[in-house]
């Protein structure tokens, strides 16, 4: 019998994620984009004896609108994991979704020359 | 008259001679036989004396014999198990790897439902495969291999419930707030994937299987029931014979294909000091089965931050830039509690982008609470700087007394750390 210090360690993640997600099929990625952006509703009380994971993105929501990725992030959790547990939520009522912020428009170039032009005019 | 009596006395003399004759020879006879019989007799003796010493010759040799074969046979026995047992580690090894490799796949292709569904069942393989690998290790004398952190009890349920294959089919019920010594997770773990795995083997498919988690006054129960047939009076000896702490398990014995979950059980509950039994009948009809874990195998430790913390800090050339970000982000937010304190979830405050959360009054709060929640999970937010570079900004300035009252709190945070029998009061009050 080996010495307990010749014990190999274990590195391996030790809750699957599998029993996480409790074997049940996973949701499309559409329906939650990695960055859509939730948020816990307004007076909720957390659900009776929450899963730690619950309990984790309850208390990461509760500050304010966060992306789908980043409270994967945050749980150390595979996204489409994430992804199952918000939905849980949010088809629970307990999650605000709102989608991400569409990206700045650029502006005319053309408004832009006129607005130099008439920069140009009145101080030039 | 005399020559009457002449012949006959002549006659009578050859007679008496002859007599004489006859009986000295018979003496000589009779003597020689009885020295004849004597000198058998003395060999007879010697003989059975002989026989003696080789009956006892006989039986060292006997005894010698079956010594020696029983020397054999456990010098057979404990050979297969050295080779087994290299054997296996590498299996156990290569299992581990192989884990690993798949949670960052699961990470890194975590947005594909497909892709992500896949490596679950690769993963669910695996995890299934390991078990067996450090069941046939225990069996040989080997280990689990060591796990670094501890674990909540509920967690350890968890990672239990992974190891089978009809896992779905398991509730994890209750949660109490303690945590397994690191270096009983992985038994512990072991012992009720054998169990569960006990469980949904022998009941119907489809009917649930509970694991209760129960907080007694020697330490914690998992309680684990299942709705089959239950076990009969021949297996319960069985299954107690193996559990018992002294039970010699051979690997020879265990019966093909091997049916090892008992005697893994027992052999480990020995090792580490856990007690598991299977007498009981669950109020479902089938077996209940019970693993206590004693109290010097518990702790109030909270487990550490997010389990992907370690091989993301893995990866990362710089994994020491966010644990003091963090500490730093923490005491500045210290540094104005009344505001924080007070600050409701969504505030619509008009400058920062990411409202502050709600805390909890952090001055009275141990310190292990700081960077972890009550579920022992890690409470990050997005409002810590991200930044890696340290911050140039001049640390905020106490006065005496809150350096001192945090200094305490760091104290009596390690210390509550450190010790399992909770002192209140008296000491630190």
């Amino acid at each position: 019998m080996t010495a307990p210090g010749e014990e190999q360690q274990v590195s391996s993640g030790f809750v699957r994620s599998y029993v996480i997600t409790g074997g049940r099929g996973l949701p499309d990625a559409e329906d939650l984009s990695l960055v859509t952006l939730v948020t816990l509703a307004p007076d909720r009380q957390p659900p009776p004896n929450p899963s730690p994971e619950v309990k984790a993105i309850w208390e990461l929501c509760s500050g304010g609108y966060l992306s789908v990725a980043e409270v994967a992030g945050h749980l150390g959790l595979p996204v489409g994991v994430a992804r199952l547990l918000l939905q849980d939520l949010h088809q629970q009522g307990h999650l605000l979704r709102r989608k991400a912020p569409p990206p700045a428009q650029l502006v005319d170039r053309k408004i832009l020359e006129e607005v130099l032009h008439g920069l140009q005019v009145r101080f030039g | 008259m005399t020559f009457a009596q002449g012949p006959l006395v002549w006659a009578l003399v050859v007679v008496a001679l002859v007599a004489v004759g006859a009986v000295l020879r018979a003496r000589a006879i009779n003597v020689k036989l009885r020295r004849n019989h004597a000198e058998l007799r003395q060999e007879r003796d010697a003989l059975l004396h002989q026989r003696d010493e080789l009956h006892v010759v006989h039986n060292t040799l006997l005894q010698r014999q079956s010594a020696e074969l029983a020397e054999v046979r456990k010098d057979a026995e404990e050979e297969t198990k050295a080779v087994l047992k290299a054997a296996v580690r590498t299996l156990q090894g290569l299992a581990d790897e192989q884990q690993v490799v798949i949670e960052k796949a699961q990470r890194k292709y975590g947005d594909d439902p497909g892709i992500l569904a896949d490596l679950m069942a690769m993963d669910h393989a695996n995890s299934q495969f390991g078990r067996r690998a450090q069941g046939i290790a225990v069996l040989c004398g080997g280990w689990l291999g060591r796990r670094e952190t501890v674990a909540s009890v509920f967690d350890v349920a968890r990672s239990a419930q992974g190891r089978i294959r009809h896992f779905d089919r398991v509730r994890v019920n209750g949660q109490v707030n303690f945590s397994v010594v690191s270096r009983a997770v992985e038994p512990v773990a072991v012992v009720l994937a054998e169990l569960l795995a006990n469980a949904t083997n022998y009941s119907a498919p489809g009917t649930p299987v509970e694991i209760n988690i129960q907080a007694v006054p020697t330490g914690v129960c998992l309680i684990v029931d299942d709705a089959g047939l239950g076990m009969g009076q021949e297996e319960k000896d069985r299954a107690a014979a193996l559990l018992s702490p002294q039970a010699a398990i051979s690997v020879s014995s265990l019966g093909i294909p091997p049916q090892f979950g008992f005697a893994v059980s027992g052999m480990l509950a020995a090792r580490y000091g856990f007690r598991v039994s299977v007498d009981s009948v669950s109020p479902y009809g089938g077996v209940r089965a019970v693993v206590l874990i004693p109290d010097e195998l518990l702790t109030t430790e909270a487990p550490p931050a997010a389990p992907a913390e370690a091989p993301e800090a893995a990866l990362s050339p710089a994994p020491q830039g966010r644990q003091p970000d963090q500490w730093q982000a923490r005491a500045q937010s210290q540094a104005q509690p009344q505001h924080q304190a007070q600050a409701p979830s969504p505030a619509p405050a008009p400058t920062p982008l990411f409202p502050p959360a709600p805390q909890p009054d952090t001055a009275t709060q141990p310190l292990a609470q700081i960077t972890t929640t009550a579920g022992g999970l890690p409470k990050r937010r997005r409002k810590s700087p991200v930044s890696a570079v340290p911050s140039t900004e001049p640390a905020p300035v106490r006065s005496n007394e809150e350096t001192a009252s945090r200094l305490g709190a760091f104290q009596r945070g390690t210390r509550s750390g450190r010790d399992t029998t909770t002192t209140e009061g008296t000491e630190f009050q």
